[in-house]
């Protein structure tokens, strides 16, 4: 997959948009479609080190307007195992090194593609590889490093526990096993250490508030059970009055931080939390729907950060996302977590 | 032909290319240029495990071209590493690498993996501040600045003064907010006992919540110094109605029409909703964010009406 922007810019025919913005599914699909034979071009290999994470998105992309069938699954599963190494962890293309948000995106798409029994003829005890790689990457504090070289980040905490959830190997999914492979509570009390005098939470304790990380604290706190007894009611209100703040009134688009720019992909960190704390409705979804189409490329297909800017499959993929939070007509539902 | 291929320093190396798309790569693979044939390079001295002065340079070449590959980097780390290369050097080239590609976050790892070896932060907040002057938002670039803080214990050495100049500069900077936050309370949050913070020290509580009303005064719609300001609030417990004469100037029911921040009449709505019999007036606030002041969140304002318990107010 490739993750060249454009050809295309997001509102284009100079943003002579039609009064009533439809989404040109069709047209995302070759999009996403297209992206792989685009291979002569620099930035196709400039964008190497994200390559399976471009799998990814495409793919729930596809998955999200129904077109699971638009990439060969053959092709898919070969790429992703190409990906993996000895020790259990994915790279992002074939000779990058093992590292945590690749191994995220990796188990995602086997996850989707239906693909566990196909690692386990590959790969003797393929599954249990990649648990104990993740687990490997946990710290004394509880957090997880993305790599050997222990960068943390609350993205590479909820990637574990994602991770393991899908491979089934959480210790709630595995009772009788001795010791548990990760310490869950250590993993939740860093993610409570992260939550700011604002009610948001940052990449790290005391790090500014950030929608994109507070995705990824409350779908960990989600995960491990333990969003509503954390959080409670009063929680949730102070956290998602925080959040539908990131609304903005003119463009109807979300930023990420107070006074920064609106941008597609948070329509999914923004959202998704909102959905996960049961306040989604508290924005106006009407006037999100309206600027996420029009952040679209509807002749070529391909959605951008903001209407004008060049379109790219991250963005696409989250502009989806966003539209099926928010209950689009043709858009398969999506789980906030 | 090729800056390498051309190069004697390189000749002993048979470069790898790519094996990307296996055996029928779905397209012809139709490029080349610089950055294939060092990317080349890179895999085959990766493959033979060398860390020699040389890799300094590819990994050098290949990070100005792409600074994203994250491979790229770890191996320039174990290189710098294993070879005791001069790390102030390092730290030159950085700073450099740093202004021209300031998106990126693998740079910000790397000079904490090279700072911390070093042990001496000498330089690094000079460095940063220069960063802030470009992005004065730069979220990798604050979550280095908190690492310094915390691993040079650097509380009482500067920082107070550089928010406060920071958001002199821009109110509505609210990383500066944030991090003026971090250096007033996250020092008594990390050592157990020890008084200090909003919470723990009158003195500290006085002067910070002066400081967000001054910031008030200068822009009253701005989110992040009534976040600040509340957020003091709550954390020390203090009553809401104390607050009440200041919010007030800037959003008073006597004077819909003239309210002069958002943020004041939505804190107005809660001193009011924590008032006896004051329900009916909150209620009176929240319509009026609902329908005129904050009207893209009305179903929020419904809700916080919801949570006073009287019945509908007409406005």
């Amino acid at each position: 997959m490739s993750l060249v922007a454009g050809p295309g810019r997001g509102g284009a025919l100079d943003g002579q948009l039609p009064d009533e913005l439809q989404l040109v599914a069709e047209k995302h699909v070759a999009y996403i479609q297209k992206l792989d034979t685009r291979r002569d071009e620099l930035e196709y290999h400039l964008t190497e080190h994200l390559r399976l994470s471009g799998i990814y998105w495409g793919l729930t992309a596809l998955h999200l307007l129904h077109r699971a069938d638009a990439l060969p699954r053959d092709g898919v599963l070969d790429f992703v195992l190409s990906c993996l190494h000895e020790n259990g962890g994915f790279g992002a293309a074939p000779g990058h090194d093992p590292h945590m948000l690749y191994t995220i995106s990796g188990v995602q798409i086997l996850a989707m593609v239906d693909g566990f029994d196909e690692l386990e003829k590959r790969v003797t005890d393929g599954k249990r590889k990649i648990a104990d790689f993740v687990a490997s990457l946990q710290q004394v504090n509880g957090t997880f490093a993305g790599d050997e070289w222990g960068e943390t980040d609350t993205r590479f905490l909820y990637g574990a526990l994602n991770v393991l959830s899908l491979l089934g190997y959480l210790p709630h999914q595995r009772p009788n096993e001795e010791p548990a492979l990760i310490d869950v509570k250590a993993a939740i009390a860093h993610i409570k250490a992260c939550q700011n005098f604002d009610g948001g939470f940052g990449v790290a304790p005391g790090a500014e508030s950030h929608s994109g990380q507070i995705f990824t604290c409350l779908a960990a706190l989600s995960i491990a059970g333990e969003l509503d007894s954390y959080l409670g009611e009063e929680g949730k209100d102070r956290l998602g009055a925080w959040l539908s703040e990131r609304q903005l009134d003119d463009s109807g688009g979300l930023n990420g931080r107070p006074m920064k720019l609106v941008d597609v992909c948070y329509s999914w960190w923004v959202g998704s939390s909102l959905a996960m704390i049961e306040r989604l409705h508290w924005i106006d979804k009407k006037k999100l729907a309206t600027f996420i189409l029009q952040c679209q490329d509807p002749v070529e297909g391909g959605v951008a950060d903001r209407p004008g800017d060049m379109v790219d499959v991250f963005h696409t993929h989250f502009a989806i996302a966003g539209l099926s939070l928010l209950g689009y007509p043709g858009v398969g539902e999506v789980d906030a977590t | 032909m090729g800056r390498y291929s051309d190069d004697p320093a390189w000749a002993d190396i048979i470069p790898l290319p790519t094996d990307e798309g296996g055996p029928n790569p779905l397209a012809a693979i139709a490029y080349d240029d610089e950055y294939a044939e060092a990317m080349s390079y890179l895999r085959a001295v990766m493959a033979a495990n060398e860390f020699s002065p040389r890799i300094l340079d590819l990994t050098e070449d290949l990070i100005d071209m792409n600074p994203a590959h994250y491979t790229v980097w770890l191996y320039r780390a174990q290189c710098l590493f294993a070879l005791k290369s001069d790390l102030h050097a390092e730290l030159a080239w950085l700073n450099a690498t740093a202004l021209e590609h300031q998106k990126n976050y693998q740079i910000w790892h790397h000079r904490m993996l090279v700072v911390d070896v070093l042990d001496s932060c000498e330089g690094e907040r000079e460095f940063v501040s220069r960063m802030f002057e470009l992005d004065a938002k730069n979220y990798h670039v604050w979550s280095y600045r908190q690492w310094l803080v915390r691993r040079f214990g650097l509380w009482e050495q500067g920082e107070l003064e550089f928010t406060r100049d920071l958001i002199e500069k821009d109110v509505r900077n609210n990383s500066a907010w944030n991090h003026r936050w971090y250096v007033v309370n996250g020092r008594e949050e990390r050592e157990e006992g020890e008084a200090g913070g909003v919470v723990g020290d009158a003195a500290v509580r006085e002067r910070e919540m002066e400081f967000a009303m001054q910031a008030i005064e200068k822009a009253p719609q701005n989110q992040s110094s009534w976040g600040y300001l509340r957020g003091i609030v709550r954390k020390a417990g203090l009553p809401l109605q104390g607050c009440k004469a200041f919010v007030q100037r800037f959003a008073s029911l006597e004077q819909p029409d003239e309210v002069r921040s958002s943020y004041a009449l939505d804190f107005m709505a809660e001193i009011l909703a924590e008032e006896k019999g004051s329900e009916q007036q909150a209620a009176l606030a929240l319509d009026m964010l609902a329908q005129k002041y904050d009207p893209v969140r009305r179903n929020y304002w419904e809700y916080r009406k919801g949570l006073l318990g009287v019945d509908a107010v007409a406005a």
